[in-house]
């Protein structure tokens, strides 16, 4: 079953888990072949070279080919992003948010003390700091309205990472998935990959959730259950079953970026 | 040396702990001593702490360390797993009770200035959060993997510690689960990003740490080192020569320390 919904379902949580009496087993075979796919690839690309700094592949790679002003790319736009990844790992646990800006400011500060992002947001000016708290907070509403309260016993944990070395260590993939649930120990598949863009959904939000699913896959030798994209700028959420298909699809994605960057090397 | 390398799956991992040599190796006296003499041979004017990480690191210092939602999560979450073995709950229910003890700890004073405890109670609401979204994360990892296996696990108390007897040195060895078997024992240590070059002599060193570490020298049959995120393991055997090999990298890292702490005060 795959869903495309074009308001939010009463909980996103619910609509990712689904009814559980059609969850497939767990398939635990198809991860093999997905990673020869991927070394045959590369290696019909880059040959037996021995690279001194590896290609790197993240969700970011993926997106579209052409020169666009994407503007959850500027500086605000991914302070936002960030933010409200904040919001989601705080949400996660079940805390209570009393202001969204100033929480996920000091949750982010906690986590990383200081970087360029944290810098560019101490010198904005008033103005365009309570622009982005104001920004922030609609946004969050969107996401809290969708996300629903989310079980403690559907394991939920929050900004999983994965990396995968390929070719002998010249490709590396690299992935971080906001938020995932479910259990990779069960008989039949229940794990959910559940991603939030701040951005309105579109063709690179697809190869995200495909390339989820993928390095889940991957990283675990487990196939996900299903891979979903939420916007919090529009409420839309695309929720996709992963399967082979899926999975070889997002395959012929990472070669694609693969291509690319070592067309320009 | 038996260093193996095989996917983070279920049945790898049980075939990994099944795998295990049948007898344990044993350290004795005699080993201790000339470890201490090794030691003491390589002075330092301070105290020097060893682990896997700065063998790794060939004794290079990273940053100095800061309590923070990723550095909390390990103790937190480890914790948590140990708690819900006697005490069925949530692993979230389970790593909020531990937050709760280490701040009434803080709140009655028995914690001490820079301990995580201390630094909890200081922290802001979000943060707390964060640690509690990360703690979560580490013990959901950590749970899932010790249901994988087939044999009896228990979540140890600490981490590994030895002093070097004269010689101001103290190890540490990293071990979130000990496998049970019969007599031997095996144990699984979990890390975070993927395995550098240098993740086998990282292994070797624990694996000597938690042998000098036991009462009785007894060394675990085998050290499992997982890196989830990149779903691989790698696993190194309780022999003698794997133990001595992790007494020579421990020994090559004091002197390193040593040779780069010279080079900075010329």
């Amino acid at each position: 079953m795959t869903t495309m919904l074009d308001s939010s379902p009463i909980s996103v949580v619910e609509a990712l888990r689904g009814d559980r009496s059609q969850r497939p087993l767990i398939d635990i075979a198809s991860a093999g072949g997905l990673r020869s796919l991927l070394e045959d690839g590369i290696f019909e690309i880059i040959g037996a070279e021995r690279l001194e700094t590896p290609l790197a592949v993240r969700t970011s790679s993926l997106q579209q080919h052409f020169a666009t002003t994407d503007l959850a790319m500027s500086t605000p736009g991914r302070i936002r992003g960030v933010l409200i990844g904040q919001l989601l790992r705080l949400l996660s646990v079940g805390m209570s948010i009393d202001h969204a800006f100033d929480d996920a400011v000091a949750a982010w500060r906690g986590e990383v003390g200081t970087n360029e992002l944290i810098k560019q947001l101490d010198i904005l000016d008033d103005d365009d700091r309570a622009r982005l708290a104001t920004d922030l907070e609609a946004h969050f509403v969107t996401l809290t309205r969708a996300l629903g309260e989310i079980p403690a016993r559907w394991m939920p944990r929050s900004c999983v990472r994965a990396t995968q070395r390929l070719a002998g260590g010249n490709v590396v993939l690299r992935d971080v998935v906001d938020l995932m649930i479910g259990t990779s120990t069960s008989e039949v598949a229940s794990i959910a990959l559940f991603d939030v863009t701040t951005s309105p959904l579109g063709e690179g939000a697809e190869r995200s959730m495909r390339y989820h699913a993928l390095m889940q896959t991957l990283r675990t030798s487990v196939m996900p259950l299903r891979t979903c994209t939420f916007s919090s700028a529009t409420g839309e959420i695309w929720i996709r079953d992963v399967d082979y298909g899926l999975l070889a699809r997002s395959v012929d994605d990472v070669l694609t970026s693969v291509r690319d960057q070592w067309s320009v090397r | 040396m038996t260093l193996l390398h095989r996917r983070l799956t279920k049945s790898d991992l049980n075939d990994l702990v099944r795998g295990a040599p049948a007898d344990p190796v044993q350290l004795t006296d005699v080993h201790r001593a000339s470890l201490s003499t090794r030691f003491r041979a390589v002075s330092v004017p301070g105290h020097r702490r060893l682990d896997a990480w700065s063998v790794e690191r060939a004794g290079r210092s990273g940053n100095a360390f800061r309590w923070s939602p990723g550095t909390a999560r390990r103790v937190l979450g480890n914790a948590s797993l140990r708690r819900m073995a006697t005490q069925p709950a949530s692993v979230r229910d389970a790593v909020r009770d531990e937050l709760g003890d280490q701040m009434l700890r803080a709140a009655s004073g028995y914690s001490r200035s820079g301990s995580l405890s201390h630094w909890l109670a200081s922290a802001p609401h979000p943060v707390i959060g964060l640690v509690t979204a990360e703690a979560v994360n580490w013990a959901t990892q950590l749970q899932e993997i010790a249901e994988w296996l087939e044999a009896p696990w228990a979540v140890p108390a600490s981490d590994a510690y030895y002093d070097v007897a004269s010689a101001r040195t103290t190890l540490r060895a990293r071990r979130d689960l000990v496998v049970h078997n019969d007599e031997t024992r095996t144990v699984v240590r979990v890390r975070s990003g993927s395995p550098g070059k240098s993740a086998g002599p990282g292994l070797r060193a624990d694996l000597t740490i938690e042998a000098l570490a036991d009462h009785d020298g007894l060394a675990p049959v085998r050290y499992i080192g997982l890196w989830p995120e990149a779903g691989v393991c790698l696993s190194v055997d309780g022999t003698m020569s794997d133990l001595r090999s992790g007494a020579r990298d421990l020994v090559r890292t004091a002197v390193a320390q040593r040779r780069r702490g010279t080079l900075l005060a010329a």
